[in-house]
């Protein structure tokens, strides 16, 4: 059994990240109407949103602490909510800010905050071996903490995902592989590009437990995370959890999804594993009136984020020349001339 | 004779609730020749892209809507010369 | 047939075409043409290539030609190299060139030596197109143009088209070829809707097939005071930059370097010992690159003629996320400006 309190928390945290993406939708879409220009407003680039995906990034994150480390693809918001990330300076990084986590340097696929061990890489299923090494780092120092590497059902093809699981596999390193099954990798249906049941079985080969949790339910990911995570924290090596989620928006702002059967898209808007976490919690007891009050407080970090994040300076253009190295930032000056 | 390019028709139906679009390219120059069927201009509809073809042969006389200019649904976006 | 690409020639064909729909004309031309012609990519068949670059394939070729491949790249890269070796004509696509990375081995130890290691008792007839460039906020790991990186692993002949026309003649030369050609292709150039090109890459296209020579360079404008050699994006910044300069007398030759391996020296090298002045201009990091490479060729070879050289590109730090960062590192009209003011 879950308690309650856990599912409140778990509660507040889904909706804060999908307030999060809505409000980072508005604001990416200021100034790209109605010619839509990729570099146009005050957040350009490409921008992957994870409405959808919150009940993977809670259910496992509610395991972790500080130490652990979480390493996310480039859809990253919603597990650095649930990791603790900096919400403000995470804000501000993603509208390109000198206070941002990473100077502005980074932007919405690199955000990195050492303080709760979080970072995440845009190149596909490359957050994988990081992961693996933070949790050999901790194997070597006889420290209890883990490492979750975040990765989409697209990424389960590229061999940095399948070294990582062997490697961790054979050194029996606490890391547990979380897959984000949301059925599409960008316009390629997972059916066209890998060919098993369920990502689950791909552990088969690794001798590592596969588990899948193959309805998008908060609760049932925390209980799979949990026995995933302890055998990790207790030293008996990975585990791979994939886990279905929904993609409720196309796979970056932009993309007009034309690939992509109505019936599909709206199947994702109708199974929205925040409202089912919302009736359980009501079956607990907590009545609407205390859920109100939680959407509320999301929505008001949310929006402060967005309003310091805004008000933050953008960074000075000779800093695009620091932070190459730690020390001796002249030798990043690219010579002398 | 002359026939107007319009964007009613080429308007797609996922693209129904917006009325603004902006022409993204053009592929012909004003007094170049077409032929039916051929693709005008690219329009942007928030998203999504279309092609326009050319209603009919001859010469495309003006661009009503210059290359990254806005629109709005049902506008004229150039006129062909015929015969 | 093939064409002088500064004399584009209409054919009697008033249509003009972006970059994307020049190169997908060509691809869909070779493969109509030779059934040994495939394609393959991630998402390059529904969505059309994220960039567009085989836009509209899949309306005459079936899946089997136009296919969408796992997120394997080393796999399918690697199939290509195979394929190639089997004696087709396969066309793979790294969807931006950042991510050559994962699957470099196939790239510069397989594809790119095989022929030589093999005393060209083999050979690799592939394309390997790519999307590069940044000016779009894409940060460190998607804004990459690595010019430098693919030419310097020697076995692989590399273009970079900065027009239509040049786009469309490159991919026939490339599909024809019977070595590896690596197609490094701007996004901000292809003309897609959501990422609005700079006024020149939108060219005049011929229907018939031509071919644009692999090897050779275009002065994409004549001048005779400042040589100003560069390619892709910054041809046009170039040409900005020249025409801004001609109103205060300074006559710029902008030579679009197009291809990088094999590399014309020539057609630099007659360009500064008319100008005596060369500035060369890359999206790409500075050191150990193009910009060194073509300072180097022209030194050794008309070391009298160069009265002044300066380069100008990508400092050697990764590419900044934040728009004024960016900025900073990726060189402006107002930089190209300045270096040729600076060599006057
Ligand atoms: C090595 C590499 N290849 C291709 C890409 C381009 N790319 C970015 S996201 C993506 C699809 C990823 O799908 P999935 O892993 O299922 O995650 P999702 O986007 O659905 O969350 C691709 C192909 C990349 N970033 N890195």
């Amino acid at each position: 059994m879950v308690g309650v309190n856990t599912l409140r928390e778990m509660y507040e945290q889904m909706v804060t990240a999908r307030r999060y993406e809505q409000r980072l939708q508005e604001e990416y879409l200021e100034g790209k109407q109605p010619a839509f220009d990729i570099s146009a407003g005050p957040i350009p680039g490409e921008l992957h949103l994870a409405a959808g995906h919150e009940a993977a990034a809670v259910g496992v994150c509610a395991h972790l602490d500080d130490e652990d480390t979480v390493t996310a693809p480039h859809r990253p918001h919603h597990v650095a909510i649930a990791k603790g990330v900096d919400l403000d300076r995470m804000t501000a990084e993603i509208f390109g800010r000198e206070t941002g986590l990473c100077k502005g340097k980074g932007g919405h696929m690199h955000l990195f905050d050492p303080d709760v061990n979080f970072a995440c890489s845009g190149i596909i299923a490359q957050g994988c071996p990081p992961a693996v090494g933070a949790a050999m780092a901790a194997d070597k120092r006889n420290e209890d903490s883990v490492a979750v590497a975040y990765l989409g059902e697209g990424a389960v093809d590229q061999g940095a995902f399948l070294e990582s699981l062997n490697l961790a596999a054979v050194r029996e390193l606490p890391v547990v592989f979380v897959v984000e099954d949301n059925d599409w990798a960008i316009s390629m249906p997972q059916d066209r590009i890998t060919d098993v049941d369920t990502i689950a079985e791909r552990a088969d080969g690794f001798d590592m437990p596969g588990v899948r949790v193959d309805h998008d339910d908060a609760i049932a990911v925390y209980e799979a995370a949990r026995d995933a995570v302890g055998r990790a924290r207790n030293g008996n090596g990975p585990t791979l959890l994939d886990v279905q989620v929904h993609r409720r928006m196309g796979h970056f702002m932009g993309d007009a999804e034309g690939y992509r059967p109505d019936e599909d898209s709206e199947r994702a808007q109708r199974l929205d594993a925040i409202e089912r976490l919302a009736d359980d919690l009501r079956d607990r007891g907590v009545d609407d009136a205390e859920l109100q009050e939680l959407r509320e407080l999301a929505e008001d970090r949310v929006e402060d984020a967005i309003e310091w994040a805004k008000a933050q300076p953008e960074p000075d253009p000779a800093d695009a020349h620091e932070d190459v190295f730690v020390d001796d930032p002249a030798a990043a000056s690219g010579g002398d001339d | 004779m002359s026939t107007d390019v319009d964007s009613e028709s080429v308007w797609p139906a996922d693209a129904d609730d917006v009325d603004e679009a902006v022409v993204a390219n053009w592929f012909v120059r004003e007094g170049g020749a077409v032929d039916a069927g051929d693709t005008l201009c690219e329009i942007q509809i928030e998203k999504v892209s279309v092609d326009v073809p050319a209603p009919e042969s001859g010469t495309l006389a003006e661009r009503t809507v210059p290359e990254n200019g806005e629109f709005r649904r049902g506008d004229v976006l150039g006129r062909i010369e015929t015969g | 047939m093939s064409k002088p690409a500064s004399d584009p020639g209409t054919g009697g064909v008033d249509r003009e075409l972006t970059m994307s729909r020049a190169m997908v004309d060509a691809i869909a031309s070779e493969m109509r043409a030779d059934d040994e012609v495939f394609y393959m990519g991630e998402d390059v068949q529904d969505y059309g290539g994220i960039f567009d670059s085989t836009e509209g394939l899949l309306e005459e070729f079936d899946r089997d030609r136009v296919m969408d491949v796992p997120i394997s790249e080393t796999a399918y890269v690697g199939a290509a190299v195979g394929a190639a070796q089997a004696g087709m004509r396969p066309i793979a696509e790294i969807m931006f060139a950042d991510f050559v990375g994962v699957c470099l081995d196939q790239v510069y130890n397989q594809m790119a030596k095989n022929t030589y290691m093999s005393g060209s008792a083999v050979n690799v007839p592939m394309v390997l197109t790519t999307a590069v460039g940044g000016e779009y906020n894409d940060a460190a790991q998607h804004s990459q143009t690595l010019y430098g990186l693919f030419s310097h692993l020697p076995g692989m002949q590399v273009v970079v088209p900065s027009t239509a026309y040049d786009a469309k003649g490159l991919m026939h030369a490339a599909v024809r070829s019977d070595d590896p050609v690596v197609y490094m292709f701007h996004k901000r150039l292809m003309g897609i809707g959501w990422m609005p090109a700079p006024e020149g890459p939108k060219t005049p296209v011929p229907e018939d097939d031509y071919t644009v020579p692999i090897g050779e360079a275009d002065v994409k404008r004549e001048g005779g005071d400042v040589t100003v050699a560069t390619l892709g994006l910054h041809v046009h910044r170039a040409l900005d930059a020249a025409d801004q300069l001609a109103d205060d007398g300074v006559d710029v030759e902008v030579i679009d370097l197009r291809s990088l391996v094999p590399f014309d020296t020539e057609t630099v090298l007659d360009s500064v010992e008319k100008t005596g002045r060369l500035v060369v201009v890359d999206e790409d990091y500075q050191s150990f690159g193009v910009t060194g490479e073509v300072v180097a060729r022209v030194a050794e070879r008309s070391p009298d003629a160069l009265e002044a050289v300066e380069r100008v590109a990508i400092p050697d730090v990764p590419i900044p996320y934040s728009r004024p960062l960016e900025t900073e590192v990726n060189p402006q009209v107002e930089d190209i400006v300045a270096a040729v003011e600076s060599v006057e």
